[in-house]
């Protein structure tokens, strides 16, 4: 009956629960929304980073990641390439060669990161073979080259140009070879753009003269987030003389870039949250002060102080439910066509370009939030009722019930 | 048998600093199954000594002693346990829960004393149909006349069998024929449940029918 008086209370003044009710319902579409955002934008830059080349897992010889010299190649690659492919959670792996070199055109050169592939292996680790905006993807051509499309209008060419690649060899001299490009991509992020190239496996091996051998492994295991169980089994067969390193290895800033946002979010779902109590603070004390005389009833027909509290904080509480299942159904309706169609953010796409994420951001809602988000609402609104409920137990009932 | 005592009863407001002397001095005793009016003009402290009766208030000075307990003294919690299950109240303005239907205004009482539901219905609902207001049940108190509000805060006021009534100008909002008819429905409670009612009220018909009167003026008891 507690419940059933609450509910009615609720609804006597309309208007007034309506107002909260509407704060309740956009406080919670809001927090859904830039969660999702938010979520949607960090996961874009972790699974952008880790499609272009960083992949779930990396294996080296031991010291390359600190020192990426062409010597630094892996000692038995056919050990490791075995290693993987016994292990049932690997999806697929590339065998990269990576250089440092420069690159020239007849007008310009530029700093550039040379992988060496095997383009059927790399097109099932990276997105690099879907990011060709103009010409094609590496074939079987000795002497092809893609590049990116910053580089490409850095050094002033296009497809189907000639250009010079040069890196030091394994000897400790300049290794050189012409390639003609053949195709240019368009990834997210235009610091890659700009950095990176690939050729043909064999045609770097060639160059920096290390035979058939590579310098990293690059594995996308087939559910990331039990890569943890993948590195430490690849770890375990092949021994001290490789490093194994997973994505959140290798990308630590992202990683707490990406906590950090966790946390300002949260931040940002509390100043939400505290708006809220205020207003609800308000809406509840106004309530209590107009049913001053009726409270004075109930207490003297006997209702109990811990009786009257709970009857305002369910009121504040059926609130909060009911504003957070609106809210939770409002802000769905808003995240879920955004997650498939995303939002295009082109007119800031240079500077999300420049942090990884592409021009459209897809929100993606996590299960996580959203329960938080649920749990959170009628807890803010059961905070901003705990004042108000206070004053209406505080009061005498002889003032309550000549209350005018 | 004594129900109520009160014993040297004083009570001194405080207005803008001023004080002012609702009641002094106020020695009473009223029995079981008493039918009590106390009458007085306006502002002589009636409804102030019903508030200290009903231990909706407490005395600047004095005791008053309920079934031989003083509960002058008493905290909160238990004077709130003694006017749910020992008294009842009935006010001027009816004061029904605005929110709750007639029906639910009775059971509401019975809920706080934690009555099953079932059983909370069928005894609200019989004792509107010996109050004849059983066709009331599902009215909210704006759909009700006055008369039937009353009617209705009299049975709240019963249903948990009360030791003792405390009914506060209970007919002032009501027209002649109708405080006439509720003043029968409580006498016939008085006669027939042995509750004990004390009216505060200056309605010539509530203090004609009054068996014992107590008359106050200015703060004392001028006649008993």
């Amino acid at each position: 009956m507690l419940l059933k008086l609450a509910w009615r209370n609720i609804w006597r003044n309309k208007r007034r629960s309506f107002i909260v009710l509407i704060s309740v319902v956009v406080g919670l579409a809001a927090i859904v929304l830039t969660d999702g955002l938010s979520n949607g934008m960090m996961s874009q830059m972790l699974f952008n980073q880790i499609n272009l080349d960083v992949s779930h897992l990396q294996i080296h010889k031991n010291g390359f990641d600190r020192n990426k010299i062409v010597k630094n190649f892996i000692p038995d690659y056919k050990h490791v390439e075995s290693t993987l492919q016994t292990n049932p959670e690997v999806e697929a792996y590339s065998k990269r060669v990576f250089a440092t070199g420069i690159l020239s055109s007849a007008s310009n050169s530029s700093g550039v990161i040379i992988y060496g592939i095997n383009p059927d292996e790399e097109s099932k680790v990276s997105i690099v073979k879907s990011s060709i905006i103009n010409g094609k993807y590496l074939g079987s051509g000795k002497r092809e080259i893609i590049i990116g499309k910053k580089l490409a209008e850095k050094l002033g060419v296009e497809v189907g140009d000639k250009i010079v690649a040069m890196s030091n060899t394994l000897k400790g001299d300049i290794g050189s070879d012409a390639f003609r490009i053949i195709g240019i991509f368009q990834t997210s992020s235009s610091g890659f753009d700009k950095m990176t190239v690939y050729v043909q496996a064999l045609t770097e091996q060639e160059m920096l003269g290390i035979g058939d051998n590579y310098h990293e492994f690059a594995v996308i295991a087939k559910d990331y987030t039990k890569i943890n169980l993948v590195k430490n089994n690849v770890e375990t067969k092949l021994g001290s003389d490789y490093e194994v390193f997973t994505y959140r290895d290798l990308l630590p800033m992202l990683i707490y870039q990406m906590e950090l946002y966790k946390e300002s979010m949260m931040i940002l779902n509390v100043i939400i949250g505290l708006a809220l109590i205020f207003g609800i603070i308000n809406t509840m004390l106004m309530s209590v002060f107009e049913r001053i005389r009726e409270f004075g009833v109930l207490m003297a027909i006997g209702m109990k102080n811990s009786r009257l509290y709970l009857m305002i904080i369910f009121e504040a509480f059926i609130l909060g439910i009911f504003g957070t299942f609106v809210g939770l159904i409002c802000g769905l309706l808003l995240d879920i066509p955004l997650a498939h169609s995303g939002i295009n953010l082109s007119i800031f796409a240079t500077g999300l370009e420049s942090f990884g994420v592409g021009a459209v951001i897809y929100p993606v809602l996590s299960i996580g939030n959203l329960i938080n988000a649920v749990l959170f609402m009628p807890f803010v609104a059961v905070i901003g009722a705990l004042y108000p409920a206070y004053k209406a137990i505080k009061l005498e009932p002889i003032y309550a019930i000549n209350y005018v | 048998m004594e129900i109520l005592k009160a014993e040297n009863l004083v009570k001194i407001y405080q207005d803008n600093g001023v004080p002012v002397n609702a009641l002094m001095d106020i020695n009473l005793t009223i029995s079981k199954g008493e039918y009590v009016v106390i009458a007085g003009p306006s502002g002589s402290g009636k409804t102030t000594l019903l508030n200290l009766l009903g231990a909706l208030d407490k005395p600047t000075k004095g005791k008053v002693y309920f079934e031989t307990e003083n509960i002058t003294l008493k905290e909160k919690k238990e004077l709130s346990k003694i006017r749910l299950h020992k008294l009842g109240f009935i006010f001027q303005a009816y004061n029904l829960i605005p929110v709750l239907t007639a029906i639910e205004n009775i059971e509401f009482s019975m809920m706080l004393l934690g009555i099953p539901d079932k059983v909370r219905k069928e005894k609200a609902l019989e004792l509107m149909d010996e109050l004849g207001i059983k066709e009331l049940a599902n009215k909210r108190p704006n759909e009700m006349s006055g008369g039937q509000q009353q009617r209705v805060a009299v049975a709240r006021a019963i249903v948990n069998n009360p030791s003792l009534v405390l009914a506060d100008e209970p007919t002032a909002n009501l027209d002649s024929v109708t405080a006439g008819h509720l003043l029968d429905l409580m006498e016939q409670m008085n006669s027939e449940k042995n509750i004990t009612f004390i009216f505060s009220s200056h309605d010539k018909q509530v203090i004609d029918r009054a068996k014992r009167l107590i008359i106050l003026k200015d703060g004392r008891i001028e006649n008993q």
